[in-house]
């Protein structure tokens, strides 16, 4: 743990280092200047603050919009703020002759974001259009209306309709810091303290419903929360890229960890770096802020992509690559299933396996790790599961191997398609190819085709049988021993009627019994009753 | 009198009805269960038993018709129905591990200004001991094989301490002895006198492992011990012909192999 995140530190570190270096010699700056120039410009500390006061909660919420699948709902909200914002402005212009006042702007934008979403609802629950259609029209009829309403009272409202677009960080004034601070708090407060019910409504929607928490009040609650967000984030980044800062850093979160809670903290920080790494890249080439803050945190993501030690690209790969063969995996677990009463240590089980058996040892340890197989002593032994499954894969390789040879595969090349076959071996499909084989008992190379472990771990009563089980006579009671049955053949159970019990013998014929004799036939049960 | 009968009674269905559109889901469903009890769900696919369970935990609410949990109206009793779900309906993608999601079970005990404190997440690992998935604490959910999927579930719905239990389809895709496990659970939690509604997919085992069967298809069609819901003409109409094996193994014929 602590040595993965020692490597990671210096991973990155030596990145900036390199990444610097490079872009000195680009920009034609030194190092030191480089990095701590821009310090000394006050716009470069507002951007730096004020966005990161944005980009936290926006990527806090962002978790539970990832999570909720609504990252196009957050697309439509900022959108429709234009036309909230040009209400605002008028309402407070018309009323209290304020201009651009921007507590009047961002409670409009709020209210609009929430019509345009009871709108959606209402569009695509009550009619045949669905809610992705409905998110569409709906937000580019409330921006376009947002946009014909600011160029029709260009006279009075003054909103320039570029930086709604794109943002602008750079411009970033006082009001606008104090309205991201009190969105932030607002809404990192509610997480904190709701954090409990956001995390099961968004998991458990059922059961959040069912201990009584009011899972659709906490969806408002959520939606009202993305959408003040949104408000704030649009001043930095834009209408249109505001979704970025929203689920990108949220996704990188998400590949990195297994918690909410520590996927949100996560998601906060690539907030912030994402900022300072947009700012300076905004402030060392010269471009607008909002696009360098999300395309930086778009690198942000691929990055992560790549090099996620779990979810990432790079580490499915290796593992692809590092992926232990499945015959050997077969054959270590029925090299294992072969050593009947003791448990073979690592010498023995690679004496039993025909293939080089230097990766045996890790195919134990991921076998292990699935709970397959356990320590037993020096040795190694199978679970129960372990042995289900070691018996099942080989009778799924020999009985897909005894039915390519009935369909006419050469000899030779029986092993490859049955390599590749024994993967499907659900119980459906091998008791259906066990039926048109005829319950072979022995493969084309004459070896044995293992039964399928009992399903349960006794002999069961035929009494306690339901019709459809099938299995193999294995007691045979005295009240038993008149019934024209023989131990171990194999029967299935075929009907039962008030105190008579019928047998299906698959040598043929039926056996019929009555309570007393149902009591004393005990069945290994092979296999359910199936039912499609 | 008549009160006292019917707050003895876990739960109390009375002529619910249920619509997504115009076919109902689940039409004019009435049936009182008797505490302490294990019973099974059973119907073909769509006959409307996740609603069922839906409807009596809440979440669905009834276009007509009430249900009761002991004697009280269901929004009055929030806390004494745990649920675990339908595989299918869980994101397994979702950042939270085992120990988590056993953790939800005390959600509904702790008032929302309160944190978790050290009660609560022993809680939730006993009740991960008792289904054998306390050695998997803290792995996420998504790392673990289907049945002990399950059994997490169960453990987070054991540790909400509830009366009564709902489960959709436990049993579905896991191995015979994760099987064992998951019914021996069962079978203590009713033994622990808490009544146990169980949707289940599969015939062959339903009786011996319920004490009592309800066959649903939209209505209730039969309600009883075992014995006398399995009755073959009556489940051959209900599932309609679906049951291949089980008239196949009746009739003794086999599908001819074909090449
Ligand atoms: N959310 C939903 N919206 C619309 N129809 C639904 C919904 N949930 C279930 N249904 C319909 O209700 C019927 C019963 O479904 P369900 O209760 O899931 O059945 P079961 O669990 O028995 O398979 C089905 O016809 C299904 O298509
Ligand atoms: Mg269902």
């Amino acid at each position: 743990m602590i040595k993965t995140a020692l490597a990671w530190t210096a991973a990155i570190v030596a990145a900036l280092l390199l990444g610097s270096l490079g872009i000195s010699a680009l920009v034609g700056r030194d190092l030191v200047s480089l990095w701590l120039e821009p310090w000394t410009l006050p716009y470069f500390h507002k951007g730096v603050v004020g966005g990161s006061l944005v980009a936290v909660p926006c990527a806090v919420l962002g978790c539970l919009v990832v999570l909720r699948r609504m990252a196009f709902l957050g697309d439509a909200l900022s959108h429709a703020m234009l036309a909230g914002v040009c209400g605002g402005y008028l309402l407070m212009k018309l009323a209290f002759g304020a201009e651009a006042h921007i507590g009047g702007m961002v409670i409009g934008a709020v209210i609009a974001s929430l019509i345009t979403l009871a709108l959606i609802a209402f569009v695509s629950r009550l009619t045949r259009i669905k809610e992705d259609t409905a998110i569409g029209i709906m937000y580019t009829g409330i921006f376009a209306a947002g946009v014909v309403l600011v160029s029709l009272l260009q006279r009075h409202i003054h909103i320039d309709i570029y930086h709604f677009i794109v943002g602008d960080v750079l411009g970033i004034g006082d009001s606008d810091l104090w309205v991201a601070a009190v969105v932030g708090a607002l809404v990192l407060s509610m997480v904190v303290l709701f954090y409990r019910q956001l995390q099961l409504a968004s998991f458990d929607r059922i059961m959040a419903a069912a201990i009584g928490l009011p899972v659709v009040l906490i969806d408002y609650m959520l939606t009202t929360g993305v959408s003040l967000v949104v408000v704030s984030g649009v001043r930095m980044v834009g209408v249109v890229m505001v979704v970025g800062l929203l689920v990108s850093p949220a996704a990188c979160a998400y590949l990195l960890c297994n918690r909410l809670a520590t996927m949100m903290v996560l998601a906060g920080l690539f907030g912030v770096t994402g900022v300072i790494g947009g700012m300076y890249t905004a402030e060392w080439f010269g471009t607008s802020g909002g696009g360098a803050i999300i395309l930086f945190v778009t690198f942000q993501f691929l990055v992560v992509l790549m090099a996620a030690p779990r979810y990432g690209m790079l580490s499915r790969w290796l593992r692809l690559r590092r992926q232990l063969p499945q015959d050997l995996i077969e054959d270590v677990l029925s090299g294992i299933l072969r050593a009947k009463g003791i448990s073979p240590t690592l010498e023995a089980i690679r004496a039993k396996v025909a293939q080089p058996g230097g990766q045996i040892p890790r195919v134990l340890a991921f076998l292990e790790h699935e709970s397959l197989v356990r320590r037993d002593g020096p040795g190694w032994a199978l679970t129960d599961e372990g042995r289900v499954e070691a018996t099942r894969m080989r009778r799924a390789h020999r009985l897909w191997e005894s039915y390519l040879h009935k369909t006419g595969v050469p000899d030779d090349q029986l092993h490859d398609h049955a390599e590749l076959l024994e993967h499907v071996n659900d119980p459906d499909t091998l008791a259906y190819l066990d039926q048109i084989l005829g319950h072979p008992e022995r493969d084309p190379h004459g070896s044995e085709i293992p039964r399928p472990v009992p399903v349960f771990e006794h002999p069961v009563p035929l009494r306690q049988l339901a019709p459809g089980h099938r299995g193999q006579v294995a007691v045979l009671a005295p009240a038993a021993r008149g019934l024209d049955l023989s131990l171990g053949e194999t029967v299935i159970v075929t009907a039962h009627a008030d105190g008579s019990w019928t047998l299906h013998r698959e040598t043929g014929g039926d056996v019929i019994c009555d309570d007393e004799m149902a009591d004393a036939v005990l069945i290994n049960v092979v296999q359910r009753a199936q039912f499609a | 009198m008549a009160t006292d009968r019917v707050a003895r009674r876990a739960l109390d269905l009375h002529h619910v009805t249920v619509s997504y559109g115009p076919r109902p889901a689940l039409l004019d469903v009435s049936v009182s269960i008797e505490p302490g009890q294990l019973i099974g769900i059973i119907g073909p696919n769509g006959a409307g038993k996740s609603t069922l369970v839906k409807a009596i935990l809440g979440f669905v609410e009834p276009d007509f018709g009430t249900v009761q949990v002991f004697g009280e109206q269901l929004s009055r009793a929030p806390r004494r129905i745990a649920y675990v779900p339908q595989r299918g309906a869980v994101d397994w993608d979702f950042p939270v591990r085992v120990i988590d999601v056993a953790a939800m079970g005390c959600y509904g005990r702790v008032p929302w200004w309160r944190r978790l404190g050290p009660s609560e997440h022993r809680e939730a690992e006993e009740a991960l001991n008792a289904v054998g998935m306390l050695p998997y604490r803290d792995r996420q959910i998504g790392e673990l094989s289907g049945g002990q999927q399950q059994r997490v579930f169960l453990a987070r719905a054991l540790a909400q301490g509830s009366e009564i239990l709902l489960l959709d389809e436990p049993l579905a895709g896991v191995d015979a002895a994760t099987e064992r496990t998951i019914m021996r659970v069962l079978r203590n939690a009713r033994d622990q006198g808490r009544t146990l509604l169980v949707v289940h997919h599969d015939l062959a085992t339903a009786a011996e492992y319920f004490d009592r069967l309800l066959l649903l298809k939209q209505r209730v069609l039969a309600f009883g011990p075992p014995a006398t819901v399995l009755q073959e003409d009556l489940l051959n109409e209900v599932y309609e012909g679906r049951l291949r094996s089980f008239t196949h193994a009746i009739t003794g014929e086999h599908e001819a192999v074909s090449e």
